[in-house]
């Protein structure tokens, strides 16, 4: 075995597995609290990339505070799409179902939408330089340790993904409105015949989650573009990430991300990318078969 | 009960987000606002046209350029309307593109230059050509059988523009019963050469010049000796099997050290990029199409890697995704060029920046010139009596004169031309190797198609 290509190919499974931790723990949050399979999370993750793209490029606003707003954005439609798509349906104690068709239904029709709109060309995150005219936003420093490579948006990445898996968890550990989310989450009887508002915690753990869904998306769009078929594919891994890693523990989930990430790079020392969803599938079968609670998670008392 | 029927209700609300969706899917595209123009070339255009001179054969009447003014320029290249010309004939024509997901750029553009030119065509007096655009999903191919034999038996269409590779293979059957005449100028495919009623109107993707991609290399970098192959399984399997190692083998006597085939619309290729590096591969080839080559480009001058990059396209969708990192790709191409003064170039290029405020590109260009083919054809059957609206009639027109107005080649006062093969069904156009110098661009040599017995070496112009 080639140790370099092994130890790149680990540095690469750090960085996807931190981008999947961070995901995880964003599709995680809300369906652990709420039971929604929240496909539409991918719309944060667009909404955010296409917010800093349009306030950083067309109204010229400073990069920090264009990623601010996409932040924003991102929370304002992930509460959008609580309020108006799931909430008349919970009020009415609808199907679970019923609330994955919607989200369904929103994920779909959502990139569709943004190719109306902004039209279906890639739209790169640019800033407004000295002189007028617009230029990359960022410029991906690259490090180089011998053979080993690593850029400055793949550090950010792994540094921003873990800071904000631990700052989810201290916030549902140790702050009264986390205490409420655990409640809600494990005992929605008890927690509301205790005073828990449901509808509170629900737009807290949405806006939650929608925020780490817009951190994700501001990633690739800074990496790469904003595109309108962006976000499905990330979205989808978040939900393999909650279910692989462990579905009632967001440390769990994050770290099944990692795990995943570390999989699906090591995997191509064998096999070749066109392999990789293959991996994960057969990774996630073969844990709900022998852990249904998840790699990390803790089976039902 | 209560619950029954609100969960019914809800189904529905969730069935209507989807069939909304769905609907929005179906829609032609918006026009972009983008700021993108398509990449031109910077060199001569007879360098970049391989020099043909050759005036159209205008069989719509009336010279090249010739013509008093009009007012409609294509009226002065083609001559005027009328029932000659098709007045009061309408072509049904189908359209089988990629309208949403990762490919719905390719599908947009297409689109635009098939309306421009039935627009075009319908100001000018002749034809009505009515589109109807079905999305294949990306390449889905039974999503494309289903859509084909939607549109004709439902709507009725007597041509097809197809696009993508394996849909385009798995639709030939379909359209050779139906008697459908069909146009690829996307993702053609050895597979799909040679099927009645199948016709390319680019050259043969990645097949046709990988070989002078490779010769290309060879000259410039005489020490390169192994080669990194990268490619997709919907197209260019050939390049990638066969034509690719053996012309490497032959021009240099080295081998293929990396050969990685991937899923259309792959976004992470920092694992292969790290195979590459470690295979110490002196040059790469990408048969990749569309983001997933500015995806490839970006990892691997990320991952450190500084050896030559060829591709096969160029598009400006690929370079947004690369950003700096594109002025280090050459790609090799039969490649548009926005800036051709070729007269009927001029008048396409000044009709899609007037009806869509964006330069035309590549996959456009080929679209629309395949309008303007089966407008040659139907006017080409009026003028033998025959049916314009009989597909047979029309493909037997084509055979007997497979010679066509382009808007590639020419020189300013002469519209380009080119010829479809009636043996196999491809097309011979100017191809040629290029640099991308600050975003755009550039001929750096012109090379040819060649057979696999022929010298590699023989692919460069001279």
């Amino acid at each position: 075995m080639n140790i370099d290509l092994f130890a790149q190919l680990t540095i690469s499974g750090v960085v996807l597995g931190s981008f999947y931790a961070l995901l995880g723990v964003s599709f995680g949050l809300v369906y652990q609290t709420s039971k929604i399979f929240h496909l539409a999370n991918a719309i944060p993750f667009a909404a955010a990339g296409y917010a800093a793209v349009w306030t950083a490029g067309v109204l010229g606003l400073p990069l920090f505070l264009a990623l601010l707003v996409a932040l924003v954005v991102a929370v304002l439609f992930g509460l959008l799409i609580l309020v108006v798509g799931y909430f008349p349906i919970i009020r009415r104690n609808g199907a679970l179902l019923s609330l994955f068709l919607v989200s369904l239904g929103i994920a779909v029709a959502f990139p569709n939408l943004l190719q109306i709109v902004f039209g279906t060309e890639n739209l790169p995150l640019q800033v407004k330089g000295a002189d007028g005219e617009l230029e990359a936003a960022f410029s991906n420093s690259i490090y180089s340790f011998g053979f080993l490579t690593i850029t400055l948006i793949d550090v950010l990445k792994v540094v921003v993904a873990w800071l904000v898996v631990v700052l989810v968890v201290l916030f549902v550990k140790k702050t009264r409105t986390g205490r409420s989310i655990t409640a809600l989450r494990t005992n929605p009887t008890m927690a509301a015949a205790v005073g828990i508002n449901k509808w509170m915690v629900y737009v807290v753990v949405f806006a939650l989650g929608s925020l780490i869904s817009g951190i994700a998306g501001l990633f690739v769009t800074a990496e790469f573009v904003a595109s309108p078929s962006m976000a499905l594919q990330w979205t989808l891994i978040g939900f393999i990430a909650v279910f692989f890693g462990g579905i009632s523990s967001l440390p769990g989930t994050a770290l099944g991300g990692l795990v995943l990430g570390l999989l699906t790079s090591w995997s191509q020392l064998f096999m070749g990318i066109q392999f990789a969803p293959v991996v994960v599938f057969t990774a996630l079968f073969v844990i709900l078969l022998v852990k249904p609670q998840g790699l990390f998670g803790k089976a039902a008392a | 009960m209560r619950r029954a029927g609100l969960a019914r209700k809800s189904v529905a609300i969730g069935l209507v987000f989807g069939v909304s969706g769905l609907l929005a899917a179906c829609s032609s595209g918006s026009d972009s606002s983008s700021e993108d123009a398509s990449a031109t070339s910077e060199t001569s255009e007879e360098a970049a046209s391989g020099g043909d001179d050759a005036a159209s054969e205008d069989t719509g009447g009336g010279d090249a350029a010739g013509d008093e003014a009009t007012g409609n320029c294509i009226n002065d290249i083609f001559g005027p309307g009328g029932p000659e010309a098709g007045e009061g004939v309408t072509l049904n024509g189908g359209m089988l593109l990629a309208m949403t997901g990762a490919g719905s750029f390719f599908g947009d553009v297409m689109s635009k230059g098939a309306q421009l030119a039935a627009d075009q065509i319908r100001e000018a007096g002749g034809m009505d050509y009515q589109i109807t655009i079905a999305d294949h999903n990306n390449g889905d191919v039974p999503t494309a059988l289903t859509e084909v034999k939607r549109m004709i038996s439902q709507d009725g269409i007597e041509v097809l523009q197809t696009s993508y590779g394996a849909p385009s293979e798995a639709i030939a059957p379909l359209i050779a019963e139906a008697g459908v005449l069909t146009i690829n100028g996307g993702g053609s495919s050895p597979g799909q050469l040679s099927k009645d009623f199948l016709w390319q109107n680019r050259m043969v993707f990645a097949e046709d010049p990988a070989t002078g991609a490779l010769a290309y290399i060879n000259e410039q970098y005489p020490d390169a000796k192994s080669l990194a192959l990268l490619g997709t399984m919907e197209n260019g399997v050939g390049v990638f099997r066969e034509t690719a190692p053996n012309a490497w083998a032959k021009l240099t006597g080295g081998d293929v050290v990396v050969a990685e085939q991937h899923d259309v619309g792959e976004t992470d290729f920092k694992a292969i990029a790290s195979k590459i590096k470690a295979s110490n591969a002196d040059a790469i080839l990408s048969v990749s199409f569309g983001d997933d080559l500015g995806y490839q480009v970006k990892a691997v001058r990320e991952a450190g890697i500084d050896v030559p990059f060829m591709g096969i396209e160029f598009t400006s969708q690929a370079a947004s995704i690369a950003g700096d990192t594109y002025d280090t790709f050459t790609f090799a191409t039969d490649f548009y060029n926005v800036d051709n003064p070729n007269p009927w170039n001029q008048c396409f290029v000044e009709g899609y920046r007037a009806k869509y405020g964006e330069d035309p590109e590549y996959y456009g260009s080929n679209y629309y010139e395949q309008v303007f083919i089966f407008w040659d054809l139907v006017k080409r059957v009026i003028a033998a009596g025959g049916d314009p609206n009989d597909a047979a009639q029309l493909q037997a027109a084509l055979i007997e004169n497979p010679t066509f107005a382009s808007v590639y080649g020419g020189s300013a006062d002469v519209v380009g031309e080119v010829i479809l093969d009636t043996n196999d069904h491809s097309i011979s156009k100017p191809m040629g190797v290029f640099t991308v110098e600050n975003g755009a661009p550039v001929l750096a040599q012109e090379i040819r198609k060649v057979s696999p017995s022929d010298d590699p070496a023989s692919a460069l112009v001279q």
